[in-house]
């Protein structure tokens, strides 16, 4: 087996397609780093002179204000809820101009569950989220803002209460670890996968082009697959080497952050966020994308003997990943068991976020859930893949 | 050992191998010749289970048979053929193709150095085989069936594009594996070459082994001895034909003409040599019936 793994691991490492796959992580590490990555422009961002021309501006308005019987609602509303509203804004700006971030994390935490709450609860058609929210289209702005706001008031209490270093590369969530964070939100863990069914799918089929040398080999077919499966999953792990030379690039640039640092997690239960810390989410995040891994694997092994044929393992292995574009509509676990397919936890990061919950009105797109289903997915495939290889009629070559 | 019982393949209706049983021990040399596509890689294939066969067994040591995966396992690492030059990995070194199959079968290292030297590969074992010529290709898979070092070794067609120094090389080292107690079953055209080391040789013909001191037996040529006439024609043989009915006269597809009689009937010679000089064909030799000459006889 050692020495069979030796031999598919060498092989692997010097298939074209395979470099090729590494070459084009590694230039978009690069890429990322250096280009995507300095342009990155939160929402959510510590912007003195917005706070400043919003302070000053209700600061005017307060000051000048006269509440008297025939005082318009709204006017008396705003003369309601500025006062504390601008209380932390101050707070904000005081913080910003002494250099002290904990206490800047404590002012923004009060600010955006205060402004959450008045927004979301007190405020709907007459307050309103960052502009930024409000692009064409989006028929979820406010629940999008809403979202947002929540999250930050956790990430910054998390900051507050925690003992990582501080500064605005950290609440601008642009330090390494944190870009890795807002990565696996997005589309870090789709290339992870697609990169792995590159890996995988020609894995067994390559054989072909070498049958002599090969099919006297002292191993039975079963084994020959879990050791190609193997090596699939070696090569796909070490796609983290590539994208780590971006990882470096902005450590250098921004920081490499703090594995301590707070990483709020929605549950839709509670409808509300608790956080866990950088080296929890990471971790969660790789287990995920491993059993993913396995899952994929394990279907593409399953493909390659029955149908033999490497196109076919991508078909299968895209419809697997992209699966969710064809029936994902917002809102719709609320009505659909979608937490048993596993297409649903392709977004791995949203999914240990809780990002998933929110848009689906679901309890039950969790982690737990996850592992359950690819665990269950891998192990039907292996299963199937043991009977068939293990058959006395079955020739893979 | 290995046993063939009752070995039968059969193709679109057509008998590739029929009922063939027969068992081949250690410290054998096996030749198995016969024009192409008559059976001989097919044989192979079905001692390596590559081809499952229509009816029959496989027996190796202590009665292991392909009944399940598990004994296909055991009984790959008793048995191996020889790869095909054009399986080779070309971005992989002919060195790295040697310590695959000598990991792959757990067989001494120490064989990959030797085998190299003995086959004098050192100038350019360590690159990459996509480089090498076939000769270099050839002698490479041969290598790599002998690092593997199983009991039983099926090559087919191993002499194929090496020069005659390199036959020689290889055949020696058949031979010394041969003594090791190896079984090697070698399908090769190259009939002297074979005679020289093999203990026994078959002709494949309409799906049976036939052992050539059988054949031999059979046809009555058992110590014939054989006029070769070089470019001989139709004409010259219905000549021959006419003036000597009692002898077998072959016009082979290289041109010559091929004239075969008992060893006891020398004083022929002398007729037979009068009528060729009478003919214009002075040029002959004469000999004794080789495997070269039987071969030809037998697949006419």
């Amino acid at each position: 087996m050692r020495a069979y793994f030796k031999f598919e691991f060498i092989q692997f490492m010097f298939n074209k397609k395979n470099i090729a796959v590494y070459v084009i992580l590694l230039f978009f590490a690069c890429f990322y780093a250096l280009k995507i990555a300095p342009a990155y422009d939160p929402i959510e961002k510590v912007d003195r002179e917005e706070i400043e021309a919003r302070f000053l501006t209700r600061e005017d308005f307060l000051n000048n204000v006269v509440l008297d019987e025939n005082t318009y609602p709204l006017t008396r509303f705003a003369a309601a809820i500025y006062p504390e509203w601008n209380e932390y804004d101050k707070q904000r700006l005081d913080a910003l101009a002494a250099g002290d971030m904990k206490k800047y994390a404590e002012a923004t935490f009060n600010w955006y569950v205060y402004s959450d709450n008045m927004i979301f609860r007190n405020g709907k058609d007459i307050l309103y989220y960052n502009s930024r929210y409000y692009t064409a289209g989006n028929l979820y702005a406010t629940e999008d803002g809403h979202y947002a706001y929540m999250y930050s008031a956790s990430r910054f209490d998390g900051y507050a209460k925690g003992d990582s270093n501080l500064s605005i590369n950290v609440f601008e969530e642009r330090t390494a670890l944190q870009t890795l964070q807002r990565l696996l939100h997005s589309y870090l863990p789709l290339i992870l996968l697609i990169s792995c069914i590159l890996f995988a799918a020609d894995i067994v089929l390559k054989d072909k082009k070498n049958p002599s040398l090969i099919k006297g080999f002292p191993i039975s077919v079963w084994r020959s697959l879990l050791v190609k499966g193997g090596v699939a999953l070696t090569g796909s792990i070490l796609t983290v080497i590539p994208l780590a030379v971006g990882f470096v690039i902005i450590a250098i640039r921004n920081g490499i952050g703090d594995l301590n640092l707070p990483v709020p997690v929605f549950s839709y239960k509670t409808k509300a966020f608790t956080t866990i810390s950088m080296g929890e989410y990471l971790f969660q995040n790789a287990l995920l994308i491993l059993f993913w891994f396995f899952m994929l694997i394990s279907l593409l092994l399953l493909v390659s003997i029955i149908v033999k044929n490497e196109f076919a393992n991508l078909v299968a292995g895209c419809v697997v990943v992209f699966a969710e574009y064809y029936y994902y509509v917002r809102g719709l676990g609320y009505v659909k068991d979608i937490h048993w397919y596993p297409s649903s936890y392709v977004q791995v990061g949203q999914i240990i976020a809780g990002y998933r919950e929110y848009l689906n009105n679901s309890v039950a797109l969790t982690l737990k859930n996850g592992l359950l289903v690819m665990a269950v997915c891998t192990v039907i495939c292996l299963l199937l893949t043991f009977i068939i290889s293990n058959h006395r009629r079955y020739k893979l070559l | 050992m290995l046993e063939l019982k009752n070995i039968g393949v059969n193709f679109s209706g057509r008998d590739i191998l029929k009922e063939i049983s027969i068992t081949f021990q250690p410290g054998e040399i096996i030749g198995l010749v016969a024009p192409n596509g008559t059976g001989k890689s097919t044989l192979m294939n079905v001692i390596m289970n590559y081809l499952r066969p229509n009816s029959g067994k496989v027996v190796f040591n202590n009665g292991l048979e392909y009944s399940s995966k598990k004994n296909e396992v055991k009984i790959h690492q008793l048995v191996s053929m020889m790869p095909d030059q054009s399986d080779l990995y070309n971005h992989l070194s002919g060195r790295q193709h040697l310590k695959i199959y000598s990991s792959m079968w757990n067989s001494n290292p120490e064989l990959i150095d030797s085998t190299i030297k003995a086959l004098g590969m050192e100038s350019y074992v360590n690159k990459k085989t996509g480089t090498y010529s076939l000769g270099m290709r050839q002698r490479l898979c041969f290598a790599m069936q002998i690092v593997s070092d199983t009991q039983i070794m099926l090559m087919d067609e191993v002499m194929n594009g090496l020069d005659p120094t390199q036959v020689e090389i290889i055949s020696q080292m058949l031979v010394k594996k041969k003594a090791e107690g190896k079984t090697i079953i070698i399908a090769s055209h190259l009939l002297e070459n074979l005679e020289k080391y093999a203990d026994r040789i078959f002709f494949v013909k309409n799906g049976s082994l036939d052992l050539i001191e059988d054949i031999y037996s059979d046809l009555g040529v058992n110590g014939n001895m054989v006029i070769r006439v070089k470019e001989g024609t139709e004409q010259l043989k219905e000549k021959l034909a006419k003036a000597f009915p009692e002898l077998s006269i072959q016009l082979l597809a290289s041109g010559v003409t091929l004239i075969d009689f008992p060893k006891n009937e020398a004083d022929r010679l002398e007729s037979i040599s009068a009528f060729l000089s009478d003919n214009d064909k002075p040029e002959f030799s004469v000999g004794k019936m080789t495997l070269g000459d039987l071969y030809s006889k037998y697949y006419h």
